[in-house]
């Protein structure tokens, strides 16, 4: 009993992280129409300046809640001073441009911080393990879960009922028709770019305590999310929660139960939902 | 006058020292480092590069053999086809004779196999595969390094006298985990010790859970651990939240500084292997730890240590040959002795693998440095750690 809820608290705490960075992905390819090579360096980058902010205050919450501000803001002028200018072109330009700023920003860590991981604390709150029945389960993970859940839940919120909500989604729709019914599509899109990378920088920000913030952690979580966005489908925020779960268990489950086909499991699970809802389980069909 | 001033000058010229003319003749000799400058490695190319940096500023004055040492770099982001493509341009290009600082074992069992077409000699000062040294072995390839089965041996050597008789293995899934876990496996097994479970996590694996639930569920009381950089840091990280840490000891094939930095006090009580620990109390070690710590302003991690004494021992050996001709180069590196940081060295002639000391270490807290250290538990003499010629087992 003890081990069936670590691995349900395992696959849960997975699937947390991976959903902070997917439904941004998510997000920006339903919007902006734009596979972001980049998200997965706004996580690293913001686990780096998670580790910043801590040596520097001490505290680990306040970087919990300037670090996505920041993150966001260096996304939303990345789009506004490049990214705008090609929406038209062939897709393979912005794939080149997000990778391009991909590399710069992980090179440009790489001297500012140097080759060494950098771990982080997590607050003292939520240090060590705590007794659930007889199971030891580390009380960050437990804190991962929650994380997950409650902005998984504001933004589908914030989607669904608010009117900023509405203008997204009807820009997602229909661009043109948004534009022609007032829409400042523009703004929106940067706007849209901006929260996604400050959920990844959010992401970044969880992920650091229990992973340390190191070089090379945007191109692993990139790949996740990916599968994720691929099996929840483009665009859609309950999506990302259910790739994520999906993602989440396959990997945790599939180490534990069957570790020589773990890798594989994944993306057994996403090419069979490939072959049968190609838009993915809550996208829409094109 | 100026027929005067024309015979002062030839003069000055035939009176200059011999080997100076030739030097300028010659010009410097070049030593080719490709090595992951960038990319997830790059803690391994940046070691390389530190360690380079202090040779070349020890030999500044003198140069070898009078002749200024100039040391070229290409990265390689840590990957094989590249590093053979900027191996290439070193030796094609700028005429390097000799190469050396490659951080992955893949990558210099692609570039070491175009050596002895290229005629040019390969160093290894970082990589661990035992094939190096074995099945890929070949008269242009020397291993200054302590090797990956050099490193397993040391440990299990402590281990086979330690209390410990249960273990688990956790192998990073490509050979240089896998490799290391079989071998731990079978010492520890030639011990009558148990092995009572295995994994393979793969490269990259960011979440440890699954595995830190098996192997608590295993009651094993040492887990055994062949994770590269990035990965032994993430894993030590969780096994200390999961509080598994206290329960089964870690014992790591390489006990990196960079993971003590990393991870921090969670990584005080792990044990493991050092291929140079920067705390052995020599007093050349201590005067090179001095320097690299005055040059550098940190304390230097394995393969700084490992570069810098292939690098010393390179130039030792062209000034014995008296040339940088490659050939004899090899010749009178065969069988030489050479006085390391760590304790006496010895350039097998069958294999080219430098004998030298092993160490099993422990990662403590000293409140001298501003992270922690390893401190050594036991040395052993370089023929009990050495693999048998061109093999990888231990008689």
């Amino acid at each position: 009993m003890a081990n069936l809820l670590e691995q349900l608290l395992n696959a849960l705490a997975l699937a947390g992280l991976l959903f902070l960075v997917s439904a941004g992905l998510s997000l920006v390819f339903g919007i902006l129409r734009v596979v972001n090579f980049a998200h997965g360096v706004f996580y690293m980058l913001g686990a780096y300046l998670g580790f910043t902010t801590v040596a520097l205050t001490g505290w680990f919450w306040p970087a919990l809640f300037v670090v996505p501000p920041v993150v966001g803001v260096l996304g939303a002028v990345l789009e506004a001073s490049t990214l705008r200018f090609i929406y038209g072109r062939q897709p393979i330009y912005q794939l080149l441009l997000t990778f391009g700023i991909a590399l710069i920003l992980e090179e440009s860590i790489r001297v500012l911080y140097g080759p060494t991981a950098k771990g982080v604390e997590p607050p003292a709150l939520l240090q060590g393990a705590i007794d659930l029945g007889g199971l030891l389960y580390p009380r960050y993970r437990l804190f991962l879960v929650a994380l997950g859940c409650t902005v998984g839940v504001a933004v589908w919120l914030f989607m669904k009922a608010t009117r900023a909500g509405l203008v997204i989604r009807a820009v997602a729709q229909n661009h043109e028709m948004a534009d022609c019914l007032g829409a400042n599509v523009a703004r929106v899109r940067t706007l849209v770019f901006g929260a996604a990378c400050a959920l990844a920088g959010l992401g970044g920000v969880a992920a650091a305590p229990m992973t340390t913030a190191y070089l090379g952690m945007g191109i692993g979580v990139i790949v996740d999310a990916f599968v994720v966005v691929v099996i929840g489908g483009l665009g859609s925020i309950v999506g990302s929660m259910a790739g994520s779960l999906i993602v989440g268990a396959a990997q945790t489950w599939g180490a534990f139960y069957l570790p020589e086909t773990a890798m594989v499991i994944m993306y057994a699970v996403m090419g069979v939902i490939l072959v049968f809802r190609p838009w993915g389980l809550l996208g829409e069909e094109e | 006058m100026r027929r005067r001033r024309f015979l002062e000058i030839s003069v000055a010229t035939l009176a200059a020292p011999t080997f100076l003319r030739r030097a300028w003749a010659q010009g410097p000799i070049k030593i080719g480092m490709p090595t992951a400058l960038s990319g997830s490695y790059a803690q391994y190319g940046i070691q390389a590069k530190r360690a380079a940096d202090l040779f070349a500023k020890d030999v500044k004055a003198k140069g070898i053999l009078g002749r200024p040492v100039e040391f070229i770099f290409e990265d390689t982001a840590g990957d094989p086809a590249t590093a053979v493509r900027k191996a290439q341009k070193l030796v094609e290009k700028d005429g390097v004779k000799f190469l050396t600082g490659v951080a992955l074992s893949s990558e210099a069992l692609a570039v070491s196999a175009k050596c002895p077409e290229w005629k040019v000699l390969f160093m290894s000062t970082i990589n661990g595969a035992g094939a190096l040294t074995a099945k890929s072995f070949h008269r242009y390839f020397f291993r200054v390094n302590t090797s990956g089965p050099m490193g397993a041996r040391a440990i299990s050597l402590y281990l086979a006298e330690s209390p410990m008789k249960r273990f688990f293995a956790l192998g990073s899934d490509y050979a240089w985990g896998r490799d290391s876990a079989a071998s731990f496996t079978q010492q520890i097994t030639a011990a009558k010790k148990d092995v009572v479970g295995s994994d393979y996590p793969p490269v990259g694996t960011k979440d440890f859970a699954s595995y830190i639930a098996k192997i608590r569920q295993s009651r094993a009381e040492g887990v055994y651990l062949a994770l590269p950089g990035q990965d032994a840091t993430i894993y030590m990280k969780q096994a200390h939240q999961f509080g598994l840490n206290r329960e089964v000891k870690p014992i790591m094939e390489i006990l990196e500084l960079e993971n003590m930095k990393a991870v921090g006090d969670a990584m005080v009580g792990a044990i493991g292997s050092s291929r140079y620990p920067f705390t052995v109390d020599t007093p050349k070690n201590r005067d090179f730890v001095k320097r690299f710590h005055e040059l550098h302003g940190v304390y230097p991690d394995m393969f700084d240590g490992e570069t810098y004494e292939g690098l010393e021992w390179l130039a030792q050996v062209i000034a014995k040959a008296g040339t940088d001709d490659v050939e004899k180069v090899i010749d009178a590196w065969e069988d030489s002795t050479y006085d390391g940081l760590e304790g006496p060295f010895l350039m097998r002639k069958c294999d080219h693998q430098a004998v030298q000391p092993g160490f099993a270490v422990e990662c403590v807290k000293d409140p001298k440095y501003p992270h922690p250290i390893p401190k050594i538990l036991a040395t052993y003499p370089g023929d009990k750690v050495t693999p048998k010629c061109r093999t990888e087992e231990f008689s």
